[in-house]
């Protein structure tokens, strides 16, 4: 009857988890991108060789080489500090948008699943309406109201994913919703917010984290693409998007900004996306050799 | 003896329209005090959605459930849940019936947690239950996947008892365990009710395990009682053509026990009930009035209630 006497299991549970993970190539080459990516996020201001935003008219569009190892944009900026800068730009974008959207979706969801009735309804009902806006159009309502910038894009993702999450998390919740240790819960006398925290939550927390990280590399290439249009990030900060759309103009002569700001845009969301296709598998209880 | 438990008239009915399905119907009775009654019937006869419906998690259509004198009946949870120590329960599935992502010293203090006992206090307790369950003293550090289906059970049974309930209600708590199991659950439930002064509602499909436990015994059939006697008076005198039929249907050991009357047909939709008697279409003794009159449950003996027009 000593509560002392017993070995911490936890520790167990994590090894096991970690084992399982390291035998999916998916979460080890996904992971070690993403680490990749994080990392020169978060060390931006180190690695950066030259600064990111100071312009030199007498190199501009220079070829990889040195001083400039992938070489100059159409204002001598250094194209791999730019880079690097973008990398925290779009991580620092997706990073929000994951944070707003799962914790509005995840409690919409879990409000609508859990509850049922007329709150799932109504809640159902915004959430198709709002999935039927495509992103770029929620974006230029957004901007046409913010005006551009990166809370604007913050924002419009943020519009266009929580539905997303919402409907994921009732779905999930639609099923745990049917195990008896809800039951048990409700008779144990357990309250409504306890049992969304400590039952619901946890149940679901592991596919949730698989779509965020293939989320991830969605929302990346939605902050590229509405800072492609124009929309988004706003000049001097570097992002991925607007290096691309400031190379193609000079794609035949000078291939190399659009180039290698495709290649880290690329790279990056397939990283992301193997690494939540990889987390699914590995979480699959189905796929557990237990 | 003062009843812990009093259902009068309760009914559940899902659906509307033409055919609702009546899951439930007029099920009355009341639990003594450290009283076990046992509910058998087969499945769909509606003894899981009568307990649902006494545990609070599915209204009641009609009726009222009465917990120690107080009417629960249109009870808010809010209102219901410091009552909800009082009435406890072991579900049948103790794979589902534990959360897998909670350690089994949470699972077991989750009641105590919402009664608002401290946590020192809890604590002590949980490792007192995991005791008495039979439990090893590292479990409640582990997860419920570390262990069988009989001692998930008795997980859940310490859970159940730990915020020291008057009623503990068992939904087919032993049926989903191995044979060997069973008899060791169902021989934990028995100490402990002795043990705790428990009143006990234990339903099952399980003849042998209600006979096991069971002070009185309630038979169901189509969401309704059809007899309710003693043990003594449902196992050595059973006067309702289903509980004879019931019973006849257990394998005897002996050699001269006589071949059972053959039960024919299966139980009909709960949407679509027969006329008159509901057993009449199965019953070896139906007779005219017995396809066209209901039968009431009505008192044949002292405490021993049938629904039969024609019982012996």
């Amino acid at each position: 009857m000593n509560p002392a006497a017993a070995a911490p299991a936890q520790g167990l549970d994590w090894r096991r988890l970690t084992r399982r993970l390291a035998r999916q190539r998916n979460v080890v080459i996904g992971g070690t991108i993403v680490a990749f990516v994080v990392a020169v996020a978060l060390l931006a201001p180190l690695l950066t060789p030259h600064s990111p935003e100071e312009t030199d008219l007498f190199n501009t569009w220079a070829v990889p080489g040195s001083p400039n190892l992938l070489g100059t944009d159409k204002l001598g900026r250094d194209i791999l500090s730019r880079l690097i800068a973008g990398a925290q730009t779009s991580l620092l974008v997706a990073g929000a948008v994951l944070a707003i959207t799962l914790a509005v979706g995840t409690t919409l969801g879990m409000l609508a699943g859990y509850v049922g009735g007329r709150t799932d309804s109504v809640l159902m009902r915004i959430v198709d309406i709002m999935l039927a806006f495509p992103e770029v159009v929620i974006a230029i309502l957004v901007a046409s109201v913010m005006g551009t910038g990166t809370l604007t894009v913050v924002v419009s993702l943020a519009l266009v994913w929580w539905p997303g999450i919402t409907r994921l998390t009732r779905s999930f919740v639609l099923v745990i919703r049917e195990e008896l240790y809800i039951d048990a819960a409700i008779v144990a006398g357990t309250s409504t917010a306890m049992i969304f925290w400590r039952h619901l939550l946890p149940n679901i927390a592991a596919p949730l984290l698989v779509r965020a990280s293939v989320g991830v590399g969605f929302i990346i290439m939605a902050e590229a693409t509405l800072s492609f249009l124009g929309l988004g990030i706003q000049e001097p900060q570097a992002s991925w998007g607007g290096m691309i759309r400031d190379g193609l103009p000079a794609l035949r002569t000078d291939p190399y900004l659009a180039l290698f700001g495709s290649l880290a845009l690329g790279t990056t969301i397939i990283g992301f996306n193997l690494l939540g296709d990889g987390l699914r598998d590995a979480l699959d209880p189905k796929l557990q050799g237990r | 003896m003062s009843d812990v438990l009093k259902v009068s008239g309760l009914g559940r009915t899902f659906g509307s329209g033409v055919r609702p399905l009546v899951a439930v119907e007029d099920v009355s009775f009341t639990l003594a005090e450290g009283e076990t009654l046992g509910v058998v019937g087969e499945s769909g006869c509606g003894k899981s959605t009568l307990a649902r419906m006494i545990l609070k998690l599915l209204p009641a259509t009609t009726g009222r459930i009465e917990i120690a004198g107080q009417d629960v009946t249109d009870l808010e949870e809010s209102r219901m849940r410091p009552l909800r120590r009082q009435i406890q329960a072991v579900f049948q599935d103790p794979v589902s019936s534990l959360n897998p992502r909670m350690r089994v010293r949470d699972i077991v203090a989750e009641p105590m947690r919402a009664a608002g006992v401290e946590a020192d206090a809890r604590a002590g307790r949980v490792d007192e239950m995991l005791s008495i369950v039979g439990m090893p003293a590292d479990a409640g550090e582990r997860y419920p996947h570390a262990f069988s289906g009989g001692q998930r059970q008795r997980i859940a049974i310490a859970r159940a008892l730990a915020s020291n309930p008057r009623i503990v209600v068992c939904d087919e708590a032993t049926s989903a365990l191995d044979v060997s199991v069973q008899a060791q659950v169902l021989n934990l439930l028995r100490d402990l009710r002795a043990r705790f002064g428990l009143s006990m509602l234990f339903i099952s499909h399980n003849l042998g395990a209600v006979r096991h436990v069971g002070d009185r015994v309630a038979v169901m059939y189509l969401g309704r009682i059809v007899e309710l006697g003693s043990e003594a008076d449902i196992f050595e005198r059973p006067a309702h053509p289903y509980t004879q039929a019931l019973i006849a249907a257990v394998p005897e050991p002996t050699a001269d026990s006589v071949a059972p009357p053959p039960l024919a047909g299966e139980i009909p939709s709960a949407r679509d009930r027969p006329t008159g008697c509901h057993f009449h279409p199965r019953c070896p003794k139906a007779q005219a009035r017995c396809r066209v009159e209901d039968a009431m449950l009505a008192e044949r003996r002292a405490n021993h209630l049938v629904r039969c027009h024609f019982p012996n």
